[in-house]
């Protein structure tokens, strides 16, 4: 026994040095300067977006960004604010438009900063919800994926969104009926199964009413198919358009669209997961489904879903934008980089630095996050260590 | 030989039934989905207008009963789709029939579609196999990092920029379908017109294509000639054209083969912006139009056809990725 803890030891002499999966990535991150750049770009936008919300938020914000001074449209970036004709407390900081001012003389510096934390936030609520919903539904998919759904519950199911619709649309008495008779299956199947585990001769006589349908793996699949199949901008500009215009339903909408190929990517980790020894040991010892999951699984199949949420944000900061572009973006008091852009094109030759100047931003931002992103797929991917 | 043959034609055959019915049962969610996500939102298509003095409430009740607007929901839902396949389905602002109207502004689109397509397979290809063939060359490196300014590119900035430049430059109206007022020009000077009036979107709507397109084929092309079977084709002292061309570009071509199915659905949703800046009057200006005048057939009628043209996609890009590669067995 000693002798061969002795040879163990020596063993490991042999070998290169331990280092930790970080620091392995952060050495190939390193080496792809386009990636790196793209990582420097992302803190300087997420500094200016925090540093924009301190400035402009508030009862007296330092960057008005609605303050509108009727005498001082289209002003070119770096015009110095005319003292004559504004009062002083109406004045841009250090007297002068840094990016100019638009139509109604609001100053574009201030728009920018209030629309970079409009940008960051649509961005990371839009990507944590669709998260959010893909680890859950992927985690399901791959962890519990062979079990098969009874028949009632799944009947029961059906029936409460059916009750659920009809609540929506305002039929109540038959929402109330259907919402009862889903209550009753699904108390029928609470039943069953406790019944069942006792071994009464009661619940195998109902047996038939319970046999398998589907397994979740299928259930799941099937219906990330479906959502797949719809044209994602068009379904977001469907539900955009048709309710009330709010900030908040445009982050909801996107993140509720764009979940499918986070789950696909957990659910294909989890199934490779699934089988490693380690989740076995796991599964040996008694410790809970729960924590396997959360505590073993995710941080293992954390990669991908890292990497698909890097290039989500610039999709979803993308699709902000040109939805404010047509019109049915962010409403009014709040300044986002497509609305400016889109209040820009009417003066496209009169005051182009009102197009250039959120457009190059944009530009600038989301080709970080997909530099950056794409650079994280590399470092992340063993295989790639070797080329 | 024979054996194979018919094994291959039996197992497709299966295939073919297994699946047609798996995305009969998809269709029939998507409609239910693509129907509640319009109908439950809140707000009525009366409502858009209430101050319009010539909308009684009398009208209103007329309105509601025209358009079946008073049933239950799963009536309605039924009706919707009845009077859609039976091609009666009527449009709520102009009582045109729905399907008349797609299939005007669809031949319109499938112009743009065609010609974009085209640009795109024909220039991703080269581009991608360039770049991958030179890995880490001056021209690898300028490519990739051309094709993430396009994905990054807000395409309506790129679509303003690229008008004037193109206004400024060769003094040629772009916004339309045709300059007004060319009846009396020439045969040839009026087939300028429409080309160059067709050409600017179709290049803007494909540049992201482009962009992805490229980058895969690279990537593929990268997987295919790091194989064993390649380094034996060098082994044998054969030219590298031959090497790339034949026994690489051959197998980084199989994906691609499922493509082909996959890029049905971009006639709908892909052009919507482009279409709107360019006044072109295809299937995605339609939609928007729709969306805003909340003329709900339309927006469900297109939703539906845009997961109907996907499944199709699927469909066949399985059946293609099956004859190719007899490996597959779905």
């Amino acid at each position: 026994m000693e002798s061969n803890n002795q040879d163990i030891n020596s063993l490991h002499l042999g070998l290169a040095d331990e280092i930790s999966p970080a620091a392995a990535a952060w050495r190939i991150f390193k080496k792809n300067r386009m990636a790196l750049a793209g990582l420097i770009i992302f803190i300087m936008f997420f500094a200016v977006a925090v540093i924009g919300f301190a400035l402009t938020n508030g009862d007296d914000p330092v960057l008005d960004p609605a303050k509108v001074r009727l005498s001082e449209k289209l002003r070119s970036p770096l015009t110095p604010a005319d003292t004559d004709m504004i009062k002083k407390e109406d004045f841009p900081v250090f007297g002068i438009y840094l990016l100019g001012t638009d139509d109604l003389g609001r100053d574009i510096f201030a728009r920018m900063m209030q629309g970079a934390w409009v940008s960051l936030t649509i961005g990371f609520v839009a990507v944590g919800i669709s998260i959010f919903i893909g680890i859950i539904l992927g985690g399901l998919a791959g962890y519990y994926g062979n079990v098969r759904i009874r028949f009632l519950p799944v009947l029961s199911l059906i029936v409460f969104l059916v009750s659920l619709i009809f609540w929506a649309s305002g039929q109540n008495s038959m929402a109330l009926n259907t919402f009862i008779f889903s209550v009753v299956l699904s108390a029928c199947s609470l039943l069953y199964s406790l019944m069942s585990d006792k071994g009464s001769g009661w619940a195998k006589k109902l047996d038939f009413l319970f046999f398998n349908t589907i397994n979740v793996d299928s259930l799941v699949m099937r219906f990330v198919d479906v959502m797949l199949c719809f044209p994602s901008f068009f379904l977001i500009l469907t539900v955009v358009a048709i309710l009330p215009p709010s900030i908040y339903n445009i982050m909801i909408v996107i993140g509720l669209t764009s979940w499918m190929g986070t789950t696909r990517f957990v659910r294909a980790e989890f199934l490779t997961l699934r089988e490693q020894d380690f989740v076995s040991a796991a599964n040996a010892m008694g410790i809970k489904d729960i924590s396997i999951i959360f505590r073993h699984m995710i941080p293992n199949a954390i990669a991908p879903v890292l990497v698909s949420a890097t290039i989500g944000i610039a999709g979803a900061i993308l699709t902000e934008a040109a939805l404010s572009f047509l019109g049915i973006g962010v409403p009014p008091p709040h300044a986002t980089w497509g609305n400016i852009l889109s209040d820009g094109k009417k003066f496209l030759f009169d005051a182009p630095w009102l197009t250039y100047i959120p457009g190059l931003s944009i530009l600038i931002v989301v080709l970080s996050f997909n530099l950056f992103g794409e650079g994280l797929r590399d470092a992340l991917n063993p295989k790639l260590r070797k080329r | 030989m024979r054996n194979f043959i018919e094994c291959i034609n039996l197992n497709m055959f299966f295939f073919t039934i297994r699946s047609f019915f798996q995305k009969l049962v998809t269709l029939l969610f998507i409609s239910i989905i693509s129907f509640l996500v319009v109908y439950l939102a809140p707000g009525e298509p009366s409502q858009i207008d209430p101050l319009n003095p010539k909308f009684t409430p009398d009208d209103l009740v007329k309105f509601r009963q025209e358009f079946n607007l008073d049933k239950p929901l799963h009536v309605q839902y039924y009706l919707f789709y009845k009077n859609l396949f039976i091609g009666e389905l009527k449009s709520w602002k102009d009582n045109q029939p729905v399907l008349g109207k797609i299939h005007e502004r669809f031949l319109n689109s499938l112009w743009l579609f065609i010609v974009g397509t085209l640009i795109t397979w024909c220039l991703s290809f080269p581009v991608g196999i360039g770049a991958a063939i030179k890995r880490g060359s001056v021209f690898d490196r300028t490519t990739t990092f051309f094709a993430y300014v396009l994905i990054s590119i807000p395409s309506f900035f790129f679509a303003y920029i690229i008008i004037i430049f193109v206004v400024q430059t060769f003094n040629i109206p772009v916004i339309g379908m045709q300059t007004f007022g060319m009846a009396q020009a020439g045969e040839l000077y009026r087939a300028m017109d429409r080309i160059w009036h067709l050409v600017i979107p179709s290049i803007l709507g494909a540049l992201g294509g482009i962009a992805l397109l490229s980058r895969y084929v690279r990537a593929q092309m990268l997987e295919v000639i790091h194989q064993d079977y390649i380094r034996t084709a060098r082994a044998k002292g054969l030219s590298s054209d031959r090497v790339y061309y034949r026994h690489g570009l051959r197998n980084a071509l199989l994906p691609f083969v499922t493509m082909f199915g996959l890029i049905l659905p971009g006639l709908i949703g892909g052009s919507v912006i482009i279409e709107s800046i360019f006044a072109w009057p295809g299937m995605g200006r339609m939609g928007y139009e729709a969306i805003i005048a909340r003329d709900y057939p339309i927006i469900i009628a297109l939703n539906f056809i845009a997961a109907v043209l996907t499944l199709i996609g699927t469909f066949i890009s399985d059946l293609l990725y099956m004859v190719v590669d007899p490996r597959i067995r779905l």
